[in-house]
């Protein structure tokens, strides 16, 4: 009796530290939008975290989506060697690649990156009272500091996933000529004839949302730390693992919304 | 110019403010010590308006109150030199031109001249703490507050430091409030000292006769005896 009653309380106070969570995000997330709105955004900020972000993001993003078009090919490979059916690779390559894989790939990757980095960075501010700081000279953190990374984050991620499905379409162009000899041409006129504009918003859409979600987690986590250095890992832990979370109930969402 | 009625605050079950009265006046220089953890820092973020009090009132006659952060809360994505203009930059009533010669007269009065390049973390410990007084008191603010302003500097620095708060007092006339472990340097400076025990102002009145109080607690902390209370 005793051990149902100590399982209903860890049950308990884990929905409640979830809903705290939870509820400090749509906190967080409103006064974004509010900020937004009122136009109350440190420029200079955003320019900076949208080179930080985004730019520098640029190398490690074209990577992996290069070799994750190769993957697209490689698993593919086999089915297309099978039934012959070498002018449907651009298609099947371009199908998973913009509206599932790139997006993901490149979310999950920015989150690790970028999220991760960002939650540090503003854990270290707030066990340093930097953020204190701030508000000593009248100057509110959410519109110097989180509008504009919650921004720079959405915009950095969309564009990073724009650059990253064109990579992974040469790069998988580029492994469907080495490894099943299909050519270039074939390859393109497969991408270019058989989807539509629509396969690309998909991505697109799910690239902006991720954005918002890896944004608004890191910056919670790291605006709420507690507990000086062991404070700032436990919130950069928990803010890549709640982006991960989002980044896939959110997919699920998108994909049975837009299919 | 400062004051504090019947301030309580609380943090979870633990109350850490029980009842702080408190009047300061103007260019008036207090000097508050107390235990580890006996809440003088959240007192200062209460008189900066950082953390509201549970009950009580608060009124500081100032609109803008310059505030030194024990941990020195420099801007570390920003120049020494944008640190200190920063308070300046936001006010927007200065050009750049001025604003550039105010952060190096700021500077230079602190001993850190020609470091506005540099960044927070190239900065040793005493550096930084002058960097983030330069940064407290650039904007003239009528109120200033200074959170263990030489917390683990050596005496040299301690001394150095205590000359930059004279320095700045004398010349704009600020009221300040200056929160120290360190008792006997504190007590060169402020006239007035308090000390907060148990989330009440145990001792409040003369400087120089603290280490005599009839206060066994006050005594022994002033006096770092190990026999007493504490």
């Amino acid at each position: 009796m005793k051990a149902l009653q100590l399982a209903f309380e860890g049950l308990g106070s884990a929905a409640l530290a979830l809903f705290d969570e939870a509820g400090g995000m749509a906190l967080l997330a409103w006064r974004v939008l509010v900020g937004l709105l009122t136009l109350k955004l440190d420029w200079r900020e955003l320019v900076r975290s949208l080179y930080k972000m985004g730019v520098q993001s640029l190398p490690i993003v074209a990577l992996t989506a290069f070799f994750t078009g190769g993957i697209m090919v490689i698993q593919s490979g086999i089915f297309i060697r099978r039934f012959g059916a070498y002018g449907l690779l651009g298609f099947g390559a371009g199908y998973a690649t913009l509206r599932e894989v790139g997006p993901i790939l490149i979310g999950l990757m920015f989150s690790g990156r970028v999220g991760a980095n960002n939650a540090a960075e503003l854990g270290t501010m707030t066990v340093t009272e930097q953020l204190d700081g701030l508000r000593a000279l009248a100057i509110e953190p959410i519109g110097f500091l989180i509008v504009p990374r919650v921004v720079a984050m959405m915009i950095a991620l969309f564009c990073l996933v724009v650059l990253g499905n064109v990579v992974a379409i040469a790069g998988g162009a580029l492994f469907g000529k080495l490894l099943l000899n299909v050519e270039l041409s074939s390859f393109f006129h497969s991408f270019a004839d058989n989807l539509k504009p629509w396969d690309l918003m998909i991505g697109l859409v799910k690239a902006a949302v991720f954005g918002l979600a890896i944004s608004i987690t890191s910056c919670h986590f790291g605006t709420s730390v507690k507990g000086g250095a062991v404070g700032v890992g436990r919130a950069v832990n928990n803010a890549v693992v709640a982006a991960a979370v989002a980044i896939m109930i959110s997919d699920n969402l998108i994909t049975m919304v837009l299919r | 110019m400062i004051a504090l009625t019947a301030v309580t605050k609380s943090f979870g079950a633990r109350p850490l403010l029980a009842g702080v009265d408190l009047a300061i006046g103007r260019a008036e220089t207090f000097g508050l010590i107390g235990t580890a953890g006996s809440g003088k820092s959240v007192l200062a973020k209460i008189l900066c308006r950082l953390i509201a009090p549970d009950a009580g009132s608060v009124r500081v006659d100032a609109a803008q109150v310059g505030m030194l952060f024990q941990n020195n809360a420099l801007f570390d994505f920003m120049t020494v030199g944008d640190n200190v203009a920063f308070p300046l930059v936001r006010q927007a009533q200065l050009h750049g031109e001025e604003i550039r010669a105010r952060v190096a007269e700021r500077l230079r009065a602190v001993g850190l001249a020609g470091s506005e390049e540099k960044y927070p973390n190239e900065l040793s410990g005493g550096m930084k703490k002058r960097a983030a007084l330069a940064r407290a008191v650039i904007a003239r603010p009528p109120v200033c507050i200074f959170d263990e302003p030489t917390a683990g500097l050596d005496p040299v620095t301690t001394s150095k430091i205590y000359d930059l708060l004279r320095a700045e007092r004398d010349a704009t006339g600020a009221t300040v409030v200056v929160i120290s472990s360190d008792v006997e340097a504190l007590r060169s400076f402020a006239p007035r000292i308090g000390m907060l025990h148990d989330g009440r102002l145990r001792y409040d009145g003369d400087a120089g006769a603290i280490a005599d109080s009839d206060d066994p607690v006050v005594r022994q902390f002033v006096r770092g005896a190990l026999e007493g209370p504490l």
